[in-house]
């Protein structure tokens, strides 16, 4: 290690000449890559950028000399470590390439990968008839790409080679269809000869081979960058604990803050311990990031199944931080109980997590009591109580009756018939339109409070994620530029929802060039992929516009029905006041110094000599106004009212102005008078 | 009245010697998804630690987005 | 008798050896595998019983060893302190051994060792040629010690020298010892060992991963024998050898790779490593000491590749046994990518005496001069198996540079059957074979080379006047097209295609250009494989071509077979020498000779199938092979 932990180890360099050609390689690298680098490209086979070299065709035999010594090795797991001299057009090496070229023409005279190479490179079939001589143009050459493929990108080892000498062929164990085989198609495409085939019959895409392409590069970018980037094949969407936490954005406590001292103990180098990758869970069996993962021999303490070994499938960055920190519970094993009886119940995590955050603030400002709760010490951290409640509502017994109605619900009760203050509970109860918040503190992002707030189905951020680009890359400052990302990633992730695709894939991984592009958060070279599958399936050519306008179409579609179902206009685009600023002392004072900074620099308010319910005040004041502007430009550039209702024109442009949706929209817009 | 830096337009205090391997640790940009300028020029994620930050620079940290 | 520690292992050894000082004399059964598989184990019990019987046991003792290596005689016993050689016993021939020799005092001589030149007995041992040119290094103790006593072993001096390498020698010292000896590896490729224990301890400086010691069992080539036996022998001088390779370079830990079709031998290996951590020489704190180290036993699955040293890794790791590119070298990074040591069983089994008695010692002996550099001769002795048409067919232990001539002829007690010598096939399917012109050559590493062949593990198998060398060259080749693992091209195709185009050549459908192919392909198989298999598979072609192209040339252009082998260029007739006795006609398995009894009898061609019995049984020479 040298120096500092901010400088990386230093690999020396190497001076190797390729054909004459110097280059300067780290020491290490193969002898293949190293020619490429000095622009000469030299034959393969069993080789591929996406997986360990292998070695086995000797294609890419090539004369080198090294300290005055020539000798024949293979360029693409050749390891260049000392200086040395290639020559791949040499006697020599033309003769070694021919011979073997010879030999794998004599049994496959008609695969084309072998065929190409003979006759560019000059080797004949050899004068004996091969006793295994294969005509067929799809045959196997044992070059062994798809068995690499399966171990190293799928993660599956599922086929190999079996046999030995002129025995050996590739298959799966004793011969026999496996159950685990996902069908991700990976071995078909790396396939150089065709000899893996792919059956469509089902979905009977238009061309096949163009989804494939890009499927393909997913898989590659998985294989070699998930590990640098997102590790969403080792721990999946708990990666994301850690950095939330340190960007405050961790919610913790019923989202009055955004992080914690203990959450290294829920942290995503703890579930690496707990979790087995690739158990499948109902996601698409053949996906490539494959970020499912469970948790084996669990033993749960509380419930049904305590004493028993079972199997947990999880936690995802959601229940990690709603069953986790935002209910002030840092221990590991708690939230894979709660996590396991969620499922076992059939209870979403987020909405436990945050419904039960939200009994528990209640329970310590004191309008809830252990008389109240039959019991329960609903404080945060307090796990057992947390489980208890989970097993009541499943049996319908006790507080958990309550609980399990939803923070809506809670908020309506807990005034009626508990004496709770309506305005405070109407400030902590993290719900819109009914369903619960997700596990993101949206308070210092605009953005985002309009990206969970405005969302049709409730505050559910598959909509949007804008925390980043609005308060950290700074990239949204305006109204406009706020409204133009709350139109566009709405739109493009919908559009996974009308397809039927999980999202991840699009950007959990990025591809290794996608810094070079303008906009690199929409990562392009995705969308691309994705714009491609579109017209393999189904033959139609799109561009990124036609797509958003697709979910456009549907998506307005849905804010219609929303309005029928009355909850469909700005009233209900408007969330807690939690989710948009500090509601309590404690939450002031938690950020004091941001707080005063922004009372300063955006609202011209002097904090000096204030007092913090003073300054809470003044802040609030500003951020809601703030919001308001932001529904105005958003509702603006959807083509909607002031009170967020579609314009008639806009339903016309976009070619949904049916009569029966019609119908919906004119008594509300003659109501604003804007029909 | 040591020269600053911006970073995502906001001032950061430069110091003598300071790497983008430094600033993201300051800042506690530990998302694994960077895209990192200086001045313009993009920095690739194994020169963070090697990459100097000159007095006055203008650096921008795009956190790409994943998650959920 | 538990733990041993420094200070007592010499007692030990003297102990056991004032107990069988108390004996009259010992007797001395062989029981290698081949020895038991002709009933040594019977021989054993009876001339137990016999003893109770005679009620001798407290005079005699019957001793139970490993391969005495005289195994064409075998059942052997050999009679202690006068080293009277027995051979060719059955159970029913030691009531006379015990009531003539041992109650009787003579020897029983229609039962001793018999000179095949003069007809005249030998009965000591130590003056029957066989025994007398050897000299013993890696199996000094055979035939003296018993393989599953460890009290037995201790006395014959092993793990002496481990105690001195332990007592009074820095791990650096012992690998001093073994450079200093010049010793090359005695598995195949000759290797000099002290500069591959070097690179290891190079490694692991530079690494900080700990290392390991492998030793390779697996020995593969059809004929070689030499490590079976030494492991059947004496097995502690493996282990032994084994720890002060594990002391010099620093290892914990170490594995024996030994191939599945050796049972006895893995039972006497089991049984001596047992024993062995029983008396604190393997295990926790060896000899009362702060060094600790223990093997563990892996097993092979019947694949010859699993000899080669990457695919040997590869099995143990529990992946398939495939060989990789050996760019970073096994010391580097090897078992579970760890700086690793691997030898052969006779190397290890040579490093006791290096450390005991020397490096330089063992230096003297051989070819050569390795004082400046091991790769300048072939320091100590080799372990040679000798096998096919050879009279003395055995275990032998030579020192390097011993002409060919003295083993075949002196040693070997020359062809069997008193036919002529045409060759002899060194190194397996990785050799090649030597012709009569050069009997004078002095046996070492790089002159077998030279002639075309190469050392190998040790097998040499002596072909007479009847042995077709296409047939020869065909027999390897089939051998490894079986036996490759089939990973790279020139390998899996090349044997595919040598294989194809020899047949074609003993079934008299060769062509010229075919041999043209058939050199061409074998160069690209030396150059292109990925590993010594494919690349040293031409050899047992390319060294048959270079003294016997006659050979190939009359089964191309003449289809004919010189040495009346391949089949379909042969044909059996009876000539006048026969006397009608009839037995060729009733051994034979097509019944296809008719004749009248004391008539010329005649093989009828359109059935026969050239098995060659009828030549077998004729007293008389009369069938002709042309």
């Amino acid at each position: 290690m040298s120096g500092t932990t901010t400088s990386p180890d230093k690999v020396p360099a190497v001076e190797v000449e390729i054909d004459g050609h110097k280059v300067e390689v780290p020491e290490g690298t193969t002898l293949l890559a190293a020619a490429r680098k000095a622009g000469v490209r030299i034959p393969t086979l069993c080789s591929h950028p996406a997986v360990e070299p292998y070695g086995a065709c000797r294609v890419c035999i090539t004369e080198i000399e090294v300290r005055g010594r020539k000798r024949l090795v293979t360029a693409c797991n050749y390891p260049v470590r000392e200086p040395l001299k290639a020559f791949t057009e040499s006697d020599e090496t033309r003769q070694q390439r021919r011979g073997v070229l010879s030999l794998m023409l004599a049994r496959w005279p008609n695969v084309p990968a072998v065929r190409v190479l003979a006759e560019k490179h000059g080797a004949k079939p050899p004068a004996y008839r091969h006793p295994l001589r294969n005509e067929a143009t799809d045959a196997c050459i044992l070059c062994g790409l798809c068995v690499r493929a399966c171990s190293e990108m799928a993660w599956e080892d599922i086929i190999a080679f079996a046999g030995r000498g002129a025995g050996r062929r590739v298959m799966m164990p004793f011969g026999e269809p496996s159950e685990r085989c996902t069908g991700c198609g990976t071995c078909a495409y790396i396939c150089p000869t065709g000899a893996i085939k792919v059956h469509d019959e089902q979905n009977r895409p238009v061309d096949p081979a163009r989804i494939r392409k890009y499927g393909f590069r997913l898989t590659q970018e998985m294989t070699l960058l998930d590990d640098q980037q997102c590790q969403m094949r080792r721990v999946g969407t708990a990666h994301l604990v850690e950095i939330m936490d340190a960007y405050d954005l961790l919610p913790t406590h019923n989202y009055k803050f955004g992080k914690h001292p203990d959450t290294p103990k829920i942290a995503s180098h703890v579930w690496k311990t707990f979790v087995r990758q690739n158990v499948p869970d109902g996601c698409w069996a053949g996906c490539q990031m494959s970020c499912a993962k469970a948790v084996e021999d669990f033993v749960p303490r509380t419930g049904p199944y305590q004493g028993q070994k079972v199997l947990v499938d999880g936690p995802e960055y959601e229940t990690v931080a709603g069953c986790g920190s935002n209910i002030g519970v840092f221990d590991p094993h708690d939230i894979l109980e709660i996590n396991f009886y969620c499922d076992t119940y059939g209870i979403d995590t987020i909405s436990f997590g945050t419904a039960t955050a939200f009994a528990m603030e209640c329970f310590e400002a004191g309008i809830l009591d252990t008389e109240k709760t039959g019991g329960l010490e609903l404080r945060f951290g307090n796990g057992t109580a947390a489980l208890e409640l989970l097993h009541q509502m499943s049996r319908g017994e006790g507080f958990g009756v309550i609980v399990g109605q939803g923070v809506a619900e809670m908020k309506r009760i807990f005034a009626e018939k508990f004496g709770g203050d309506p305005a405070f509970l109407r400030d902590i109860g993290m719900e819109v339109k009914g369903l619960e918040y997700s596990e993101y503190v949206s308070k210092e992002s605009l953005a985002q409070q309009g990206g969970y707030a405005m969302a049709l189905k409730g505050p559910q951020h598959d909509e949007a994620w804008l925390i980043f680009m609005d308060m950290v890359n700074k990239q949204l400052p305006t109204f406009e530029k706020k409204a133009e990302a709350l139109h566009y990633f709405p739109m493009w992730r919908t559009w996974f929802g009308l397809m039927g695709l999980c999202k991840l894939p699009w950007n959990d991984v990025e591809p290794e060039d996608n810094a070079k592009y303008p906009e690199p958060n929409k990562v392009p070279g995705h969308v691309e992929g994705y714009i491609n599958f579109w017209a393999g399936m189904t033959g139609q050519e799109v561009t990124i516009d036609d797509i958003i306008r697709m979910s456009e179409r549907v998506y307005n579609f849905q804010r219609v029905f929303n309005l029928r179902m009355g909850k469909g206009t700005r009233e209900w685009d408007r969330g807690p006041y939690r989710a948009m600023g500090p509601v309590t002392v404690e939450e002031y004072e938690s950020r004091a110094e941001r707080y005063d900074k922004q009372l300063r620099e955006l609202v011209g308010y002097d904090p000096a000599g204030k007092s913090t319910p003073e300054k809470l005040a003044a802040l609030r004041k500003y951020r809601e106004e703030q919001y308001e502007g932001l529904l105005d430009a958003v509702y603006k550039r959807r083509g909607w009212t002031r009170n967020g209702i579609p314009t008639i024109e806009t339903l016309r442009n976009l070619g949904i102005d049916y009569p029966w949706v019609v119908e919906v929209v004119r008594p509300w817009l003659e109501k604003e008078g804007a029909a | 009245m040591s020269p600053a830096i911006t970073v995502n337009d906001e001032p950061h205090p430069w110091r003598e010697g300071m790497t983008v391997a430094d600033v993201l640790r300051e800042r506690n940009f530990v998302f694994p998804l960077l895209v990192v300028s200086v001045d313009g020029v993009h920095v690739s994620r194994d020169a963070y630690g090697t990459t100097p930050v000159p007095p006055g620079a203008v650096v921008v940290v795009t956190h790409l987005v994943s998650g959920g | 008798m538990t733990r041993i520690e420094l200070e007592n292992l010499e007692e030990v050894g003297r102990k056991h050896r004032e107990k069988l000082a108390r004996y009259e004399g010992l007797l001395l059964v062989c029981t290698g595998t081949g020895c038991v598989s002709a009933g040594a184990f019977s021989i054993r019990d009876e001339l137990r019983a016999l003893l109770e019987r005679h009620k001798l046991q407290k005079k005699w003792l019957v001793v139970p060893t490993g391969c005495n290596g005289f195994c064409a005689m075998g059942p052997i016993l050999v009679v202690q302190p006068a080293g009277i050689f027995y051979q060719k016993l059955g159970p029913k021939d030691l009531a006379r051994i015990v009531e003539e020799h041992l109650l009787g005092g003579k020897p029983v001589r229609s039962l001793l060792h018999k000179d095949a030149a003069s007809g005249e007995v030998v009965p000591r041992m130590a003056d029957i040629p066989f025994f007398a040119k050897q000299q013993l290094i890696a199996l000094r103790n055979k035939g003296l010690v018993d393989p599953e006593s460890i009290a037995s072993a201790i006395s014959f001096g092993t793990y002496g020298a481990l105690r001195k390498a332990l007592q009074g020698m820095k791990p650096a010292e012992v690998l001093a010892e073994v450079k200093r000896s010049g010793i090359r590896g005695r598995g195949g490729a000759g290797f000099p060992t002290g500069l591959k224990w070097e690179s290891c301890v190079e490694a692991v400086a530079r690494t900080g991963k700990p290392p390991v010691v492998v030793c390779n069992a697996d020995e593969g080539d059809p004929g070689a024998f030499m490590d079976r036996s030494i492991i059947e022998t004496d097995p502690h001088a493996v282990l032994e050898g084994m720890c002060l390779g594990a002391y010099a370079v620093g290892a914990r830990e170490g594995f024996v790779y030994i191939r599945k079709e050796y049972p006895l031998a893995l039972e006497r290996l089991e049984k001596a490593m047992a024993e062995a951590r029983k008396h604190g020489l393997l295990g926790e704190r060896i000899l009362g000491t702060h060094f600790s180290f223990d093997i563990r036993i892996h097993r092979g699955a019947g694949a010859f590749v699993c000899g080669e040293s990457t695919a040997l890794m590869a099995s143990m790791e529990g992946r398939v046994g495939e060989p990789r590119a050996k760019y970073v070298h096994n010391v580097e990074s090897g078992y579970q990518g760890r700086p690793t040591v691997l030898n052969n069983v006779e190397t290890w089994a040579n490093i006791p005496v290096i450390v005991g008695k020397g490096g330089a010692a063992f230096a003297a002996i051989g070819s050569g001069d390795v004082s400046q550099s091991p790769w300048n001769g072939s320091s100590g002795t080799k372990v040679f198996s000798l096998v096919g048409n050879i009279r003395n067919t055995g275990l032998v232990e030579v020192p390097m540079g011993i002409r060919l001539r003295e083993i075949i002829f002196d040693i070997g007690g020359g062809i069997h059957g008193g036919r002529k010598f045409k060759a002899v096939q060194t190194g397996g399917p990785s050799g090649g074979c030597i012709p009569a012109e050069l009997l004078d050559l002095e046996v070492d590493f790089d002159n077998l080379t030279k002639a075309g062949s190469m050392m190998g593990s040790g097998g040499m198998i002596v072909m007479d006047d009847r042995t077709c060398m296409v047939d020869v060259a065909k027999y390897f080749v089939d051998f490894l097209k079986d036996e490759s693992c089939g990973k790279c091209t020139p390998c899996r195709e090349g044997l595919i295609g040598v294989s194809e185009m020899l047949g074609r050549i003993t079934r008299g459908e060769g062509t010229p250009e075919l041999l043209d192919e058939l050199e061409r392909t074998c160069r690209v198989m030396a150059s292109a494989s990925l590993c010594q298999l494919g690349a040293t598979a031409p050899n047992p072609v390319l060294s048959t071509l270079r003294y016997f192209r006659d050979e190939y040339l009359a089964h191309i252009e003449k289809r004919k077979c010189p040495a009346g082998v391949c089949k379909e260029l042969i044909r059996y007739q009876i000539t006048k020498a026969c006397t009608g006795c009839g037995v060729c006609a009733r051994q034979c398995p097509q019944k296809c000779i008719t004749g009248e009894k004391k008539k010329l009898h005649v093989i009828d061609r359109k059935n026969c199938i050239r098995c060659g019995i009828c030549r077998d049984v004729c007293k008389f020479d009369a069938v002709r092979v042309s």
